[in-house]
């Protein structure tokens, strides 16, 4: 093959690991098509992206698998443990950390023919689908019936449910709706030795550790989930949106917190830092725009409205209207500049971070005045977009056209890093690790956590098949 | 040059993007292969231009398996793109290098010995007047649709003549398996068949001849001196006039949306709007109007390629049943008859049977 691979190379499968896996799923569901191959060697780790326009690529598969079942992935495991065949999941192929990258000769378990719509219960408000679903598939089923799922990622058409669930996603909605975590009622997981998890959906309960939590964020690397169980709420019947102008990045900010302290829960909140709202409304300009966008039943969500405004404007916010919330709206899927910036040598990414609200405006500062010192840089820029009580998760996007590309990606990958864990922040709010991000995983998690992991790995996936060289090593 | 450089760059802008169209592409859907999503395709496709690919064949093959259907292009992130214009060029080289599947070689034989794709057939030419009825080679077959469209038509008051059959063809069925010297041909003499006949308008029931005979026929340099319209903008016009008569019934009647007729032609109101206005409840599947999902034909009409089609044709009838409607109606004479499963009908056959006799 002329493609070149710059991580790891394909193995040779072993015949009997071959001819199982045919049994199992059919002759048309293994292939080693080099279509197939290349089709199945990146997610959207956006280096990778950058680099596979040559024919670059990290990795490839030594083969596709495309089970149609759980019970066929149980037997395909199997297999794999019996022959030492690693294997990587892939869902929707939209994870930015390289999570899905085929590493170490793995073959890829292609989830995307396990993708239906299963059953709702209306009563208890929760849907149940199997994990391959793409999100906006599963919004467009629940929609149809009268309901949302209120988890709405940049990624809604190209990610799944699956894949929300293996990162510890989050949605533009979240302030309002929770993240992955908080939906998730039960779920179907297949364990590394074959064995089969049903976790039934309830509200809670009090049975030892959560094993739910060992899936969520597990990044595939701990079990593949193959259906689940999420809350769902009925399509709000008022949507308000408003938006105002703040003085600087940290009155923004204190009106957020001001707001979230005196119960009002808006579905969506975004503070645009002076180089985003300079880009998303040129009629504004660089200033710092804050949208908000309040929807439910109309009683609470009039009262919703009401509480941000007053706040806004007793701290300074100036009203900015309706406009700024449509455009953001309309814009809010459009990826459409990286793609274009890459042919001419752009590199361009983003990093989520999070932390308290007593360290959220340093944490912005320093990571944009670290990121923007690296050699290369065009633009950084950040927003904020997921909001709790207590604190945030900072969004921000970094461009640049450097000489040595892969020089200032890690450069400005540490700098981002080192201003997040000075400021007391998480290096991930919904990302992930994929492989990626591993490289900093022990200064989050410190010596024991990354211990405590390895060992969960390791208990859970003795002989290491699943996700090699993903989120955490261990077990082989 | 310039052009070329900037369609390439589309093509390279299409080829990182997050394939962020791939939920609503049936092949993707019915398959869950991500090869045959819009971006991987596209990335083949420069892939092969560079020269990195090994597996030629295998690659022409990938190219022959999309269902060409413009969803993908309907919900993309660039307003000035097409994905098929590309995949249209690699089918292109296929055809030259006789690189295509056999199905698509028996469809472009038949072709060649009979001028239309189903094989030999007589001729329709009745009928007077500047206005044109186009049997299309798939209504051609269909009796039950024939006959209702000679009823609507001999009683909406207007003079129209019917053709086609016999080696009448827009030729898309070449145009889609990459053979450009032949649609030329074919286009050609479509042109002259429609001026011999001295007609204005056209009313065509099939999605795939209307888009070909407007937008494939003016990129590939051939304009036709005539209006174009499919037959529910004809059945709207009917409407407007009153020539249609309204009758209560509780039917619930569920609206398949063909592909061409909602992704290119933006057309997916109006039918509802008939089917309302003569009478039925609408009872809409969750995969509708933009978000329909091509009925699998698309495989079989336009490209030839048989090996996908129960896969997508067995997803749509699936999202088409759980309305658990009366009647399934469509309109595109593909889609009625590989959804024939599910009793589907051509929505002509609804208006017959309540069409009043214009004086």
């Amino acid at each position: 093959m002329r493609i070149k691979t710059y991580m790891s190379g394909r193995v040779t499968l072993p015949p009997g690991f071959i001819e199982g896996v045919r049994r199992i799923v059919g002759d048309e569901h293994l292939s080693q098509l080099e279509g197939d191959l290349i089709s199945y060697s990146l997610d959207y780790w956006l280096y990778g992206v950058f680099l596979s326009q040559k024919g670059d690529l990290p990795a490839l598969p030594s083969a596709v698998i495309s089970p149609a079942s759980a019970a066929q992935i149980q037997e395909i495991i199997r297999c794999a443990g019996e022959f030492g065949v690693l294997i990587t999941p892939f869902g929707g192929g939209s994870g930015v950390l390289g999570g899905a990258i085929p590493l170490n000769g793995s073959v890829v378990l292609n989830l995307q023919r396990i993708n239906r719509f299963l059953n709702l219960d209306e009563l208890s408000l929760t849907a149940e689908f199997e994990a391959g679903i793409m999100g906006a598939n599963l919004e467009l089923e629940l929609n149809h019936r009268g309901y949302s799922a209120g988890n709405i990622p940049q990624s809604l058409y190209c990610s799944t449910l699956g894949g929300w669930i293996a990162t510890r996603a989050a949605g533009q909605f979240s302030t309002k709706y929770g993240k992955i975590e908080d939906m998730l009622m039960g779920m179907e997981v297949v364990l590394p030795d074959g064995n089969l998890l049903n976790i039934k959906p309830v509200p809670r309960r009090s049975v030892g550790p959560s094993l739910r939590d060992l899936f969520l964020g597990g990044e595939g690397t701990l079990g593949i989930v193959t259906r689940a169980t999420i809350s769902i709420h009925p399509l709000p019947r008022l949507t308000v949106k408003q938006s105002f102008i703040f003085p600087s990045i940290e009155v923004a900010l204190d009106v957020v917190r001001r707001v979230l302290r005196a119960e009002a829960r808006p579905a969506v909140v975004r503070i645009f830092d002076e180089a985003e709202s300079g880009r998303y409304f040129p009629e504004i300009g660089k200033k710092v725009v804050t949208i908000f966008v309040s929807e439910g039943e109309p009683e609470y969500t009039t009262l919703d409205a009401r509480v941000i405004r007053r706040v806004s404007r007793e701290n300074g916010g100036k009203p900015s209207g309706e406009e700024p919330v449509d455009i953001w709206l309309q814009k809010r899927f459009d990826i459409g500049l990286g793609p274009v910036l890459m042919q001419y040598g752009g590199i361009v990414d983003t990093i989520e971070v999070s932390a308290l609200f007593k360290d959220a405006a340093g944490q912005y500062r320093d990571m944009v005045a670290g990121m923007k010192a690296v050699e290369g840089v065009l633009e950084v820029s950040g927003h904020y977009s997921h909001f709790y009580r207590e604190g945030v998760c900072l969004y921000i996007t970094f461009a640049g056209i450097p000489k040595d590309p892969l020089r200032y990606y890690q450069d400005t990958w540490d700098a981002a890093m080192k201003a997040t864990l000075e400021n007391n922040g998480s290096i991930s709010h919904h990302h992930g690790v994929g492989f990626w991000r591993k490289q900093y995983l022990e200064r989050e998690l410190g010596a024991s956590g990354v211990g405590l992991l390895k060992s969960i790995k390791n208990a859970i996936d003795p002989q290491g098949i699943l996700n090699r060289g993903k989120l955490i090593d261990g077990g082989r | 040059m310039a052009e070329d450089k900037k369609e390439a760059e589309k093509l390279a802008r299409c080829a990182m993007c997050a394939d962020m169209c791939k939920y609503s592409c049936p092949t993707y859907l019915a398959t869950g292969r991500e090869t045959l999503s819009p971006q991987k395709m596209a990335r083949l496709i420069v892939y092969d231009e560079r020269g990195l690919l090994e597996d030629k064949d295998g690659f022409m093959d990938f190219m022959f398996q999309s269902a060409m259907c413009g969803s993908c292009s309907r919900h993309c992130i660039y307003d000035d793109y097409d994905l098929r214009r590309f995949i249209h060029q690699a089918r292109i080289k296929a055809f030259q290098s006789g690189v295509i599947p056999e199905d698509v070689r028996k469809r472009v034989d038949s072709y060649e010995k009979f001028g239309n794709p189903n094989g030999e057939r007589e001729l329709i030419d009745k009928g007077a007047g500047d206005t044109g009825f186009f049997i299309s080679c798939s209504s051609y077959k269909d009796e039950d649709l024939l006959k209702a469209t000679e009823k609507m038509l001999s009683k909406s008051g207007s003079a129209i003549r019917q053709f086609g059959g016999g080696d009448i063809c827009c030729g898309a069925p070449l145009y889609y398996a990459g053979d450009m010297k032949g649609f030329k041909q074919a286009s050609l003499k479509m042109k002259a068949e429609i001026e011999s006949r001295r007609l204005s308008r056209i009313i065509v029931d099939c999605p795939t001849c209307v888009r070909t005979m407007t937008e494939t026929y003016r990129q590939a340099g051939i304009e036709l001196d005539v209006e174009i319209m499919h037959t529910v903008q004809f059945i709207e016009a009917l409407l407007k006039q009153g020539t249609l008569r309204p009758r209560k019934t509780n039917k619930i009647v569920t609206f398949h949306d063909p592909c061409i007729l909602s992704y290119d032609l933006a057309i997916s109101s109006t039918p509802r709007q008939i089917i309302t206005a003569l009478g039925f409840s609408l009872k809409e599947p969750v995969y509708s109007a933009d978000h329909t999902h091509c009925c699998g034909g698309a495989y079989g009409a336009k490209i030839g390629d048989h090996r996908l089609k129960d896969a997508v044709t067995s997803m749509r009838l699936n999202e088409l049943r759980h309305t658990g409607a009366d009647i399934y109606v469509t309109a595109c004479p593909t889609c009625k008859s590989v959804l024939s499963e599910i009793d589907m009908r051509y929505i002509t056959e609804l208006v017959a049977e309540r069409i009043l006799a214009k004086r």
